[in-house]
């Protein structure tokens, strides 16, 4: 079995100074490492329990990572990672972008420390005011036929203002290393909207959120990819693809009953953001 | 005249000498501006909401009416002070049941001072606002029984966690002994006050429509009041009888702030959650309803 790093990783862990970061295979596998301090154990707990819950809706599954269990692998020191699909297998040249979702990423269980260091985090980016931050993301710049990534220092810095340019420059097609340039949002229609664009799928799982009290999704993320050759090739067969997945599960706990409030305010702003998008494809219209 | 109002569950309260609202006998309520601009702030978003033509009219029947600002002889007998005018939300009851709950899994908000953020973050941790998104601020009940109020205890209501919320939520609609804290409440009113096509749930629901959408205002510390008339639902015989009338209000705006293009996502997530506590009683209350039915048709 042939391990690489994968090529698209706009957030999270990466390997860097021996730790191991996530592998692909050539069968369209991810293998994430377990991370430490008990996150790694309640990630593969919630695959578990996420995986024969008969109380999820079968078509809220396609938002989720499918698991294929935990697996010692060679040249890791033989430390366990989670074996899950690898969300971009299908994609030649997959525009990518990682949103983490709700006004907190800190939760009443966790430990002083960690409330503290997240609620700094917390009130000096979006998440305080938009109710999400922008983690990472990555687009095809066909020009430059290469993908180009902003540094991730200037995304945390993002206003509101920062981040509704960032949706924006997510679906363009205009050059991206030219920070004067306008965002053109020439793919907006094609990625956002549509019966199955973004937004549909949003909606879909927002109506989930309304009502499940399974799980809180403390610290998720959304990722966002799309296919951007077919959209500039013209195909009308092929269409962009773009596909919303939840991932990166290392602090989800029990619902008790209660819906998850703090993910679902959120995810209803991040759907209010699209949408403005989508109904002022003309950036000045929006002031 | 003016007097002391009855039927305050939360807030300051004007007796012994402090400074708390008025009312009058033509159903017009008189808040005094508190002290340090959050008075005036709260003037400035009713003025501003009052004329804002973005608000759609569906929704102006959760605010209350603003009728400007007042100079009148302040409750504490420190003079004339400049109070706001409001229609009183409560008047046209004879005994209603009220209850104040704050929305929102935070009160604070940004660019708050660093001594209100710990003030705020520490109850809101201390209560259900940050594990629900909402708190239950104070209550009253009109007891049959006794013919008089019963007021939940406010160090209890602060203490509450998720079942306390839970049975807070279904004793306001209960008929049983509501002193008696050993008794199951009853949920004998649930499907009329919180039920139906003009209950508090269809009410709170048109409200979660707007805040799915609204970048207007962010109400930031605000309460929903859940008001209903008690004595009209024991007393009818025959369907033609006066309703419970619940009615949502939202009050308090002394922290609200403009949206600027977000929606408020803080109150929206919150409501959401109040909502779904809401949605789980009437359920239950269905259940044991069919439940009680198939009894009675089994012959028991």
């Amino acid at each position: 079995m042939q391990l690489k790093a994968p090529e698209h990783q706009v957030a999270g862990h990466i390997a860097k100074d021996g730790k191991p970061g996530p592998l692909v295979d050539d069968k369209g596998r991810f293998f994430k490492p377990l991370q430490g301090d008990s996150r790694g154990e309640i990630e593969v707990k919630f695959y578990e329990s996420f995986s024969s819950n008969t109380e999820v809706p079968e078509h809220i599954r396609r938002y989720f990572p499918v698991y294929h269990g935990t697996q010692a692998v060679e040249g890791s020191d033989e430390a366990a990672m989670i074996v899950l699909e690898n969300l971009l297998a299908d994609y030649s040249k997959p525009s990518v972008m990682d949103v983490k979702m709700g006004t907190r990423t800190w939760y009443p269980e966790a430990s002083e420390e960690y409330i503290q260091k997240c609620l700094r985090k917390d009130t000096g980016t979006t998440t305080v005011s938009a109710g999400f931050r922008i983690s990472g993301f990555e687009v095809y710049d066909h020009k430059e036929s290469s993908f180009w990534k902003p540094e991730r220092k200037l995304l945390r810095r993002l206003d509101v203002d920062g981040a509704r340019l960032t949706l924006r420059k997510f679906v363009s097609s205009n050059s991206f290393s030219d920070i004067g340039s306008k965002p053109d949002s020439a793919f907006a229609s094609s990625v956002y909207s549509g019966s199955h664009g973004i937004l549909t799928q949003l909606l879909e799982l927002k109506t989930w959120f309304e009502s499940q009290t399974l799980y809180h999704f403390n610290s998720c993320s959304i990722l966002m990819v799309y296919e951007n050759e077919s959209i500039l090739k013209g195909n009308d067969g092929d269409d962009a693809r773009p596909k919303v997945k939840l991932v990166d599960f290392a602090h989800v706990l029990d619902g008790n009953g209660v819906i998850d409030h703090n993910f679902l305010g959120g995810l209803c702003s991040f759907i209010n953001f699209i949408r403005d998008i989508l109904q002022s494809p003309d950036e000045s219209a929006e002031s | 005249m003016l007097k002391v109002p009855e039927h305050q569950v939360a807030g300051h309260i004007a007796s012994d000498g402090k400074l708390g609202p008025l009312v009058d006998d033509q159903g017009r309520f008189f808040k005094p501006l508190q002290g340090d601009s959050r008075g005036e702030h709260e003037a400035k978003f009713y003025e501003s909401f009052t004329s804002n033509k973005k608000v759609p009219d569906h929704i102006r029947r959760y605010f209350p009416v603003y009728h400007g600002t007042q100079l009148v002889e302040a409750s504490d007998g420190s003079g004339k002070l400049p109070h706001l005018v409001l229609d009183d939300v409560v008047s046209g009851y004879s005994n209603p049941s009220v209850m104040d709950v704050k929305i929102g899994s935070r009160t604070w908000y940004p660019d708050v001072s660093e001594e209100y953020f710990k003030k705020c973050i520490k109850k809101d941790r201390q209560t259900t606002t940050v594990s629900l998104g909402f708190r239950v601020s104070g209550f009253k009940i009109f007891d049959h029984q006794e013919s008089s109020f019963w007021r939940a205890e406010k160090k209890l209501v602060l203490g509450y966690n998720a079942d306390g919320a839970r049975l807070a939520l279904r004793k306001f609609v209960s008929s049983n002994s509501p002193a008696d804290s050993n008794l199951t409440p009853n949920c004998a009113f649930a499907l009329e006050v919180y039920g139906g096509s003009n209950g508090i749930l269809a009410q709170l629901v048109e409200l979660k429509d707007w805040f799915e959408t609204q970048t207007l205002y962010h109400f930031n510390s605000c309460s929903i009041l859940m008001i209903y008339e008690n004595e009209s639902i024991l007393m009818k015989e025959g369907d033609d009888a006066p309703a419970a009338r619940a009615q949502v209000k939202l009050v308090d705006f002394a922290h609200v702030l403009d949206g600027n293009g977000v929606i408020d996502h803080n109150f929206l997530g919150g409501l959401c959650s109040f909502i779904k506590f809401i949605k789980d009683i009437l359920q239950s209350v269905d259940k044991r309803d069919e439940t009680d039915t198939s009894l009675l048709e089994n012959g028991r």
